[in-house]
Order: C-alpha cells, then sequence, then structure tokens
C-alpha cells in the first residue's frame, strides 16, 4: 500500500507543487488579514486576477513592510487591475491584464493602452496575446523612457507586425543602450526606426 | 435480529435456493428447439466459419475478426488488478508528461538567443522572458554573476516570496548562481535575495511595482493562458 502511495505522489507532485499559494500571510494582524481577504475576495468576483493580490501580500511580508503599507500596496494594485481590464477589453487573458496593470504603475496612460490593444487587434498577430508589448512597454517606461514615447514605439512596433520574439530584442537593445550612457528617447528613437526596418526588409 | 446468527436457518435457506426450479418438459423442448432453429452468428459471412466441435474460429480475413465484428470475450479483472493497470497508465501518461515537459525545458535554457526563458546576466546572451514554448509549464533557468557573494537565493511570486525556498547554487569556475525551475505559463515576479539584500535581476524586464523599495524582475512563461 506504500508503494501505491508512493507512485501517487510521484505522479501528481510536479504539477501540484506549482499551483499558485492563494493564502495571505499569518504574519500580518486580523483584522489586516480580514480587510485584504474582503478586497481579493470582491476582485475576484470583479472578474480581475487575484493571484497578484495575494503575491503582493507575501512580498510586503517578505520585505518587512507593516500592515497599513501592505494593504495599501494591494488596495493600489487591484485598482490599477481594474483600469487595466476597462481599458484591455473582457476578453483579456489575467496575464494581460496584470501586464498591463504594471504598464499603467509605470507611468502609461490608459488611451495608448487601448491605442496598443487596437493596433494588435487589426494586425497579423491579432490572435496574439499582448502580454510580452506591455511587459516591454513597463520595462522601458521603468527605466526612464517618457512613457508617451515608449508606448508610440511600441505601438509603432506592433503595427508593423514585429513579433513578440523581436519586441524582447528590441527591449533588450534598448537597455544596452541606456547602460552605455545614450539618452532614453535618442536610444528608443533609433532602435524603434532600425527595427522598423528590419521588419520592413522582412517583409513577404 | 437473531435470525442471521443462526445457521440452521441459513442453511434452510441456502439448500431452498439450490433447489432446482421445476420447469416442463414442453417449455424445455421448445426452447431448444428455438435455440437450434436461430442463425448462427457470422453465418452469413463466408469469410468467417464457426467449428461446432470447438472454440476455434478460422478466418481469411483476420483484419475482419480483429474489428471484433463477430468476436467477443468477457474479461474478468480482479478489482485489485484494475486499480494497478489504472496507476500503471498514470504512471505512463506522467512519466510521458515528464518527459515532454523536459525536452521544452531543455530547449529553453538552451537557447538564450531566441529569446526563451532564461534570466542570465551573461551578457553575450540575450536574456529572458518570454517562453516560447506550448507547454503549460517550462522549465526556466535564473542566473546571476555574483562571484563575491556568500549566500543567494530567488523569490518571487511562484515560491510565496520566501527566501529559504529556492537558493541557487555557485559555480566555483564562473562564479555564476543558478538555479532551474518548472514554472506554469504566465507572468511570474520576481527578485534574487544577494547575502540578504533584494536585487532585482539586472538582465531581466523590470516591474514598476516598488511599492516595499526595489523594483523586481518579470519573467513569462508563455502558455495556453498567456
Amino acid at each position: 500500500m506504500k508503494r501505491v502511495a508512493l507512485i501517487v505522489l510521484l505522479t501528481l507532485g510536479p504539477t501540484s507543487l506549482l499551483a499558485q499559494d492563494r493564502s495571505i500571510p499569518t504574519k500580518l494582524a486580523g483584522p489586516t488579514r480580514a480587510s485584504l481577504q474582503r478586497l481579493i475576495d470582491s476582485a475576484g468576483v470583479a472578474g480581475l486576477p487575484v493571484d497578484p493580490l495575494y503575491s503582493k501580500a507575501q512580498e510586503g511580508v517578505f520585505r518587512g513592510a507593516d500592515d497599513a503599507r501592505v494593504l495599501a500596496a494591494v488596495q493600489r494594485l487591484a485598482r490599477d487591475l481594474g483600469d487595466a481590464r476597462a481599458t484591455l477589453g473582457d476578453s483579456a487573458s489575467a496575464e494581460e491584464i496584470t501586464a498591463g496593470a504594471n504598464a499603467l504603475r509605470a507611468g502609461v496612460a490608459t488611451i495608448d493602452l487601448s491605442r496598443l490593444r487596437e493596433t494588435r487587434a487589426k494586425g497579423r498577430h491579432a490572435d496574439q496575446r499582448l502580454t510580452v508589448a506591455l511587459v516591454v512597454l513597463a520595462d522601458l517606461a521603468t527605466r526612464g523612457v517618457p512613457p508617451s514615447l515608449a508606448a508610440a514605439s511600441v505601438t509603432e512596433l506592433v503595427a508593423r507586425n514585429v513579433p513578440d520574439g523581436a519586441l524582447i530584442s528590441f527591449r533588450q537593445t534598448v537597455e544596452r543602450d541606456l547602460l552605455d550612457g545614450r539618452s532614453p528617447a535618442s536610444a528608443l528613437d533609433a532602435r524603434t526606426r532600425a527595427f522598423i526596418d528590419d521588419a520592413e526588409r522582412r517583409r513577404p | 435480529m437473531s435470525e442471521p446468527d443462526n445457521p440452521r436457518w441459513l442453511d434452510q435457506v441456502s439448500e431452498e435456493l439450490r433447489e432446482e426450479v421445476p420447469v416442463r418438459a414442453v417449455w424445455r423442448t421448445r426452447l431448444l428447439a428455438e435455440i437450434a432453429s436461430a442463425p448462427r452468428p457470422g453465418a452469413d459471412d463466408p469469410d468467417v466459419r464457426f467449428e461446432d466441435s470447438s472454440d476455434t474460429i478460422e478466418s481469411k480475413d483476420a483484419v475482419e475478426l480483429s474489428r471484433g465484428s463477430v468476436w467477443a470475450r468477457r474479461i474478468v479483472l480482479h478489482p485489485f488488478a484494475g486499480l494497478a493497470a489504472a496507476l500503471a497508465f498514470a504512471a505512463i501518461g506522467a512519466g510521458a508528461m515528464y518527459v515532454m515537459m523536459a525536452r521544452g525545458g531543455a530547449d529553453a535554457t538552451g537557447a538564450k538567443n531566441a529569446g526563451l526563458a532564461s534570466s542570465t546576466t551573461d551578457p553575450g546572451g540575450a536574456s529572458i522572458p518570454a517562453a516560447d514554448v506550448t507547454a503549460d509549464q517550462s522549465v526556466v533557468r535564473f542566473e546571476l554573476s555574483a562571484p563575491s557573494a556568500t549566500r543567494v537565493a530567488l523569490v518571487g511570486s511562484f515560491n510565496r516570496w520566501n527566501p529559504t525556498a529556492t537558493p541557487l547554487a555557485r559555480d566555483p569556475a564562473t562564479g555564476k548562481w543558478t538555479v532551474s525551475l518548472r514554472l506554469p505559463a504566465g507572468r511570474h515576479v520576481y527578485a534574487f535575495v544577494v547575502d540578504g539584500d533584494v536585487t532585482a535581476d539586472p538582465a531581466a524586464p523590470r516591474a514598476a511595482d516598488a511599492d516595499f523599495g526595489s523594483a523586481n524582475s518579470v519573467v513569462l512563461v508563455s502558455g495556453r493562458s498567456s
């Protein structure tokens, strides 16, 4: 019987091991935990992804933040997730909503997110998710590139049907230019043009 | 409720049940005649012939038989044998899935320049994020160059931000700290803990989420949901 139990554990182990832990850290005070649970439950009822909210609370405890700060961070994230979902539409995946919320947090305007979504919907890769483009956009804005410029560049690349893999390379080259001391606007402009030229050359 | 405990009562019931049910001889004769006059199974198929003397089946076309058109056999399986067979099939399925995932992960970690899921600070390798695999899980290799560090760990949304859950191992030859994790499809936020200090992955996209100090990094594992 022990052998049978072992086989079952080995069979189920790899998948169950990776399940997202949806628990609020017990280090937080009871009232804080109750407030967080209500907030997360409301977000879930509203159709927002809740895993990032649990993760935010867990991160806050790991980093030694006090209860008020953890609660404020989770509230802010829930608000951003709601705004991102409203902007990206009901069909957006949990990852798109989370990445969209992160882009909003980085300073990207909701109108720019809407434009990016519409551009992708009209393009050759309309069936693909927008997650990578949103992650690249948030990263550029976080690194000091003016959010409106970053949004314009990423939207332009998406409009030229630049694939996700090339968007990742685009982010890396801009990052390298920034590390080399180039100004964000100049680095972005030069790299955007280079990637558009490349996309045009590869056009069938 | 004393009756079931009485063995005599039980014997009487058993004997009664074992007694042959009387059937009229006329009915028996008629039933046997009906059976004898019924057409034999597969009688109108010239390729199949049943021998009266035995249970063997002769056929010119074995494929026809294998389709089960005329052949039926009841297989009785012991319950434990059934359970064992089910477990064996589950184990085979899980093994096959593991091999497929392992192959996907090996590709992901080996193809840095294709922009697959591999976190590295190697300036020559294109780092991170979107794993271009179709499986729901992918093995992601995290790498940090920190030759003077004595302890490095990985924290993130996938391990409850637990600094003891995922330590990195140091390669003495290169001074690089590495760990490979199987992550489900999706967007994961993470950071390194280097000798107690939290730091973002210098080679990965940043998340704009510095609620508690420094920003984190992002890794994307593509799949059906992303």
